[in-house]
């Protein structure tokens, strides 16, 4: 082990946990307020192949919470994953990152063969459409999102959530989370949604959650008892909890999605030249 | 290109206590796991969909084997291989942890029936996996003549795992 591999202070995190990471294949789909935050804390904790997706280019107004952002990035306009692959890079050299300035949906290869997508994207209905991959590639789905909320004349609600699902278990419609009503809402209110308020210590703190998610996935260190993670951040406060809806909404096994929907439906052995 | 076997964590578990029951004469129970795949530029990758024992009339009274399989345990694998666009992998358990390697008997065995899934289903990978209590092995034919391993296993659940699998 290098001096710049000592990942001794997170060895309670399991035997051979630093080799699980570091041979663990991570995509994270936007890499804006959340998304870099959590890119930042892979990296810190050994995570060696990563897959970067977003299309959009820095804007000065994006400063005040992308973390590895500067305004020289500003001025040159560089890419969102270009900036998160410098700051992995700048914490862990030897990384592998494949990067996409792309909408996730021109970047399905990235997200195929990964073993994990993190979900950092805007809107329920996006949420729904990643969601919905990571169910037909057959792999864990951690979502985290924040919204800001104008309560009273000069009152504001912060609020946010960290979800986690697998393919087997609830997925965000069972768990009441993406309703039928939310999806109608923001359907109706396209075009009409002002800029999304983002603030940077929220953000860190709905990356810091999934990314424990993440750690309880991957390591030996303490394995969740549940099939899904939904805990809510109330902002103002400053409170996480875990979610009392899916106590109401979850009516069985899930029936939105079902394992003869994985894959892809026009594959064809015949396409491919044979693996190595 | 490597290559991925993906399934969810309830589903081997409940595979292998399927393939850990006893059989009337059978020393071990054999199935077939039927998959989907997608590929990427570098990678394919097999998503289990679900598992299709042999039933016990389905086996032949063969005590120099661990589990000989009938032609109708054969033709009905092929059945499902006709009617579903699934690629059928042929599944038995070893009894241990750690790595579990095919014997003599199975690599023979396997060139007798898993090419006949190609007259069927000739778009699809078939193939044989054994699994261990802990880990797998896996070759997969992506036409009847050409056979490659299974480079890594994908467990997806609350204890996610991807074994890298170095040879046979």
């Amino acid at each position: 082990m290098t001096e710049l591999n000592d990942f001794s202070r997170q060895s309670f995190l399991g035997k051979d946990s630093s080799k699980i990471l570091a041979e663990t294949r991570v995509a994270i789909v936007g890499l804006g307020g959340g998304g870099s935050h959590i890119a930042q804390q892979l990296a810190h904790l050994g995570v060696g192949h990563y897959r970067l997706i977003d299309p959009q280019e820095i804007e000065a107004s994006n400063l005040n919470r992308i973390v590895g952002a500067t305004s020289e990035d500003v001025a040159e306009k560089n890419s969102k994953v270009k900036i998160a692959e410098r700051l992995i890079h700048s914490i862990r050299p030897w990384a592998k990152i494949d990067v996409a300035q792309n909408e996730w949906q021109h970047a399905g290869d990235l997200l195929k063969d990964a073993h994990v997508i993190f979900g950092c994207v805007d809107g329920y209905r996006q949420r729904m459409y990643l969601e919905n991959a990571a169910r037909r590639f057959c792999l864990p789905y951690i979502d985290i999102g924040m919204d800001v909320v104008k309560i009273s004349t000069e009152t504001y609600a912060v609020a946010g959530q960290m979800i986690m699902t697998l393919p087997d278990g609830p997925c965000m419609k069972c768990l009441g989370f993406l309703s039928q009503d939310r999806l109608d809402k923001e359907e109706n209110a396209y075009g009409d949604a002002g800029i999304t308020p983002q603030v940077v210590w929220t953000n860190g703190t709905l990356a810091s959650l999934a990314v424990g998610a993440f750690v309880r996935l991957f390591t030996p260190w303490f394995k969740s008892s549940r099939d899904f993670e939904w805990l809510e951040l109330e902002g103002n406060n400053q409170l996480v909890t875990q979610s009392r809806q899916p106590e109401y909404n979850i009516k069985g096994l899930c029936c939105h999605y079902s394992p003869e929907d994985r894959g892809d439906p026009f594959f064809d052995v015949r396409q491919i030249t044979p693996v190595g | 290109m490597i290559s991925i076997f993906r399934a969810t964590d309830s589903f081997l578990q409940a595979v292998k206590q399927e393939l850990d029951r006893p059989h009337p004469f059978a020393a071990e129970r054999v199935g077939f796991i039927s998959v989907h795949a997608m590929t990427t530029h570098n990678a394919l990758v097999l998503l289990a969909e679900a598992y299709h024992p042999v039933a016990d009339d389905d086996y032949v009274d063969e005590p120099t084997v661990g589990a000989m399989m009938g032609h109708e345990a054969i033709r009905k694998a092929l059945n499902v291989a006709l009617f579903q666009p699934v690629g059928m992998f042929h599944v038995h358990l070893h009894d241990h942890r750690g790595a579990p390697r095919f014997s003599r008997t199975d690599l023979h065995e396997q060139l007798k029936f898993v090419p006949d899934f190609f007259k069927v289903r000739p778009n699809m990978p078939h193939g044989a996996i054994v699994m261990s209590h802990n880990l797998a092995t896996g070759r997969i034919w992506l036409t009847p003549e050409t056979v490659v391993s299974i480079s890594e296993f994908n467990t997806i659940g609350s204890r996610t795992s991807h074994d890298r699998i170095e040879r046979l």
